[in-house]
């Protein structure tokens, strides 16, 4: 069975309707992000107190709301958590008290609050306010420290152009996928952040093969333009992609259906991360190298064009 | 090429071999029913049985994840000589700006001491010392107090029995504690977040408690504006009672904590005390005139204790400069460390202690806990502990020159247990009133091992329910068969008889990984086991390079072991690529990630390297195997 049999599709003339798609996506992603004043951290970023209660009778949200409303934690914020019945209830961290202080609490409150009641606790976390702000930076510097990493394999495994390209990919990515979060609300903490990484290699895998193949190409195709080149390799890698795609697509949606709610928020990074991770490689990876290529002189200067005199 | 052909098939079903070798105590663990459990676990095999089998992190185990910090404040304040009150306001000062930024704690003190012009050898070190000798000094204190805390964390974990508990040095002179299987957090977090400072106190005499209670309420009743008519006797609330009840009646009311201080007094956040409502329970016939000793109660004995509601109310006022003024010479005052039950009531005790601690626990030789036997102890849980001979020396000599007074054994600054000394004390000696015997053990490790060099506290708890664990354990076993399923069924579809040669390769790529797991001891966590799901992408990425390859190697008409040799060598270096920047950015998650997510790291890592074997050497071994028997015309992908 095949998908495409020697499929001739121009992407790079499409090219424009690429740029159009990405920046509206970027535009609104970040406009989001402004509005909302950043990105929503998790309790990873923010501290505070979270615990994920299960009850063993039927309770609605607005129920419990109204129980904890005459206790000390009324502000809390109060959402379901996964199947019937089970809740996430989640405390700012309070100026004064130290984080040992706050989950004992919590918990003091809520056994009061609830007594009487059939329930289970099934997680409880806490987190002081300046290891948020540790996380947060650490978080920050590892996606920066990554993509530096890239740029220099790249550069050295292609060229600089490529890297320059595969970066531009990759930004793209990670900046639409949290512009995603940002409007759809979800909450970003260290897991999140680890499916950003993730994403960051799986664009880099579609990259790379695309990439491999315009350097195999540029080699053999000597008398075509960069324009067909760049074309013709996509089109060669296409069914890879498509596949590869979407059996990872499909996994991971597995992994969002029943890998249960402490996953929901890093298979939903991945999945919006091997979308766009794979439009990536196509409408934004080797356009860049061409338009780049256009304004600087085109195909000779491109090293990997050039004949190797050792091999 | 025949030869190396059958030394790669032995190396790769023994590579199988071992793998399975290595999986089967998880095998045997997972299907263990429940009585076979209890035998081994009495034979003392089970926990062996459970370290050959695959580690599970926190998230799918449940237990407990404590980061904790070295109080720095504190320990450069316990280290510092002629404290004085310049000392308090910088420290505090200090300690309020170091909430805010993240310089450390020790920068922003030197540059305070700047600002006010003050050397900071006035407090550490010696004459003259500079300041950045000074800095350095206690850097290497904070250092080595943290290195024998978590040296006596280990001890005490080790002491408390939990199985397999983990304790890191973090970064930042922080501490991690993970104790797997845990649920009941509280007496894991007293026994490690305990100072355990012991200390033998006299306490002062009752005329003295009795006098300072009436100069705070005289004092506070100033405040009010009240005169006081008449000072009331203590003594005689407690002749009314025989046993322990409570001493008269009294008609309590509940006061608003306002009425008590005036309008003026602002609520300030509450530091932690459990029981805080905002009103407190006070004797309407005496709380006019004499707003303190309301608070209290008297009982046997000239004990006084305090209802639980009004502890905060009291320690706000006994921690007051002002009050802290009307101690007689060389007294404090503090809490007991039980809360008392009479008659359907909770108090609070509170002493008046001399400050000097007559004896401390670094004398320890040894501790235990027992049962009492005597009249008055008997069944209760008690801390028996020895003292080394200097200890044994110094009770002996504080005993008989306090003959008859009472004692106080106060640790961590609450007051355990207070007695008379009826004899001349010895070596050995016994900690009684402690409650439940579970406290009573904790006491005894703790007293073991010793007190922690510098106090410490939590800046991160995460617990896991086991319930929660085991759904987790269930959703991520279910997504990865599911997973695998359908990537199977897919592969068979799409690419035929050599679809079934990838999945073989899938399969034992899956078998390999968790072999490793198993073997080498990592850690699986919840986002490991998405790493897992992922593995199962990335594998069958690397097969379809492959055979996306081979078929475009057909088309042009090679042959069938041409094509295949073709695919292979082309795809090696695109998928060696490709794999290389994916555990490029797994080894940073690695570096700047925390538990789970540094399980997942792990685990795509040891994935992809698997896969990459599984693809180019297993399945091309297949393809070899299958085409070298007969040639070939037609290839089923």
């Amino acid at each position: 069975m095949r998908l495409f049999k020697n499929p001739s599709i121009d992407f790079l003339s499409k090219r424009r309707i690429g740029y159009i798609i990405s920046i509206t996506l970027i535009v609104l992603g970040i406009g989001s992000l402004i509005i909302k004043g950043g990105p929503n951290y998790g309790i990873d970023f923010k501290g505070g107190t979270s615990v994920v209660i299960r009850f063993f009778e039927d309770i609605t949200t607005s129920q419990l709301r109204n129980v904890l409303s005459s206790s000390e934690i009324s502000n809390a914020e109060i959402k379901s958590f996964g199947p019937r019945n089970e809740f996430l209830i989640y405390i700012e961290q309070q100026r004064g008290i130290s984080a040992a202080q706050m989950a004992e609490k919590v918990q003091t409150i809520i056994d009061k609050s609830l007594t009487g009641m059939d329930y289970e606790i099934r997680k409880v976390e806490t987190i002081g306010p300046k290891i948020g702000k540790k996380l947060r930076n650490s978080a920050i510097w590892a996606i920066l420290i990554a993509l530096l990493l890239i740029l220099i394999y790249i550069g050295i495994r292609f060229e600089l152009l490529f890297a320059v390209g595969a970066i531009m990919a990759l930004f793209h990515d990670v900046l639409i996928t949290l512009g995603i979060f940002s409007l759809l609300n979800f909450e970003i903490s260290i897991k999140e952040i680890a499916a950003f990484l993730t994403i960051v290699g799986y664009s880099l895998n579609d990259t790379i093969v695309v990439y491999d193949r315009v350097r195999e190409n540029l080699k053999v195709l000597r008398r075509e333009d960069l324009f067909n080149v760049l074309n013709k390799s996509i089109n060669q890698c296409l069914s890879r992609t498509v596949v590869t795609s979407v059996t990872t697509f499909i996994v991971v949606l597995i992994l969002f259906l029943f890998g249960g709610e402490v996953l929901k928020g890093f298979s939903f990074a991945m999945l919006v991360g091997v979308v766009v991770g794979t439009y990536s490689s196509i409408f934004v990876a080797s356009p860049v190298i061409y338009e780049w290529q256009k304004k600087h002189g085109g195909k000779r200067k491109l090293k990997m064009a050039k004949r190797k005199r050792k091999r | 090429m025949k030869n190396k052909g059958i030394i790669k098939t032995i190396i790769i079903i023994g590579l199988l071999c071992w793998a399975l070798y290595a999986l089967y105590p998880t095998y045997k663990y997972l299907t263990l029913p429940a009585e076979k459990r209890t035998e081994l676990e009495k034979q003392g095999k089970l926990v062996s049985l459970i370290n050959e089998s695959i580690h599970l992190g926190l998230d799918l185990q449940g237990g407990i994840r404590l980061v904790y910090e070295v109080d720095l404040p504190k320990l450069v304040e316990q280290l510092a000589e002629n404290k004085d009150e310049k000392l308090d306001e910088i420290l505090n000062r200090t300690r309020e700006k170091m909430n805010i930024s993240t310089r450390g704690f020790l920068t922003i003190l030197q540059e305070e001491f700047e600002k006010e012009n003050i050397p900071m050898n006035r407090y550490w070190g010696e004459r003259g010392d500079s300041e950045s000798r000074i800095i350095n000094y206690l850097d290497d204190e904070a250092e080595n107090a943290m290195t024998r805390s978590l040296h006596k964390l280990r001890n005490r974990v080790d002491q408390f029995g939990v199985s397999e508990p983990n304790l890191q040095r973090l970064r930042d002179r922080r501490i991690l504690i993970e104790l797997p299987g845990l649920s009941d957090p509280g007496m894991a977090k007293e026994l490690i977040g305990r100072t355990a400072l012991l200390e033998f106190k006299m306490l002062a005499p009752a005329e003295e408690f009795t006098q300072l209670i009436q100069d705070i309420d005289q004092k506070l009743a100033r405040e009010k504006g009240v005169e006081q008519t008449d000072t009331v006797d203590t003594t005689e609330s407690a002749q009314k009672d025989t046993a322990e009840t409570e001493t008269r009646e009294s008609e309590d009311e509940v006061v608003s904590v306002n009425e008590l201080f005036g309008e003026s007094e602002k609520l300030e956040p509450d530091t932690g005390d459990v029981a805080e409502d905002s009103t407190v329970l006070v004797d309407k016939q005496i709380f006019e005139e004499h707003p303190f000793l309301a608070l209290l109660r008297t009982g046997q004995g000239g004990r006084v204790v305090v209802p639980v509601n009004n502890v905060r109310a009291v320690s706000r006022i006994i921690e007051r400069e002002d009050i802290q003024e009307l101690y007689p010479e060389n007294t404090e005052l503090a809490w007991g460390s039980d809360t008392d039950q009479i008659a359907d009531k909770s108090y609070k005790r509170l002493y008046l202690l001399k400050e000097k601690a007559e004896l401390t626990g670094k004398y320890i030789k040894d501790a235990d806990v027992g049962i009492g036997n005597q009249m008055q102890t008997a069944g209760s849980a008690l801390v028996n502990f020895t003292l080394d001979r200097t200890g044994a020396r110094i009770i002996r000599r504080v005993s008989s020159a306090n003959l008859h007074k009472m004692m106080a054994i106060v640790l961590d600054n609450k007051v355990v247990s207070a007695a008379e000394i009826q004899s001349k004390l010895g070596a050995s000696n016994q900690i009684t009133g402690i409650g439940s015997m579970d406290r009573a053990k904790m006491i005894a490790i703790v007293l073991r091992v010793g007190a922690l060099d510098a106090p410490i506290h939590v800046v991160e708890e995460r617990r896991v329910g086991p319930s929660l664990g085991k759904d987790s354990i269930n959703q991520g076993k279910w997504s990865a068969l599911i997973g695998i399923g359908l990537v199977i069924i897919f592969m068979i579809i799409y690419y035929k008889g050599s679809g079934l040669i990838a999945n073989t390769a899938l399969i034992l790529n899956l078998i390999l990984l968790m072999a490793v797991l198993a073997q080498f001891g990592f850690t699986l966590t919840l986002p490991g086991v998405a790493g897992i799901v992922l593995t199962i992408g990335m594998a069958v990425d690397a097969n379809v390079l492959v055979f996306e390859r081979i078929r475009e190697e057909l088309d042009t008409g090679k042959t069938v072991r041409a094509a295949i040799d073709a695919g292979y060598s082309r795809a090696f270096i695109t998928i060696l690529d490709a794999n290389l920047t994916t555990l490029l950015t797994a080894l940073v998650l690695y570096q700047f990630g925390t538990g789970p997510v540094r399980g997942f790291a792990v685990t795509l890592s040891i994935g992809i390297l698997a896969s990459m074997f599984t693809v180019l050497v297993v399945t091309r071994h297949i393809f070899y195997f299958v085409t070298s028997r007969r040639t070939l015309t037609k290839l089923s992908i």
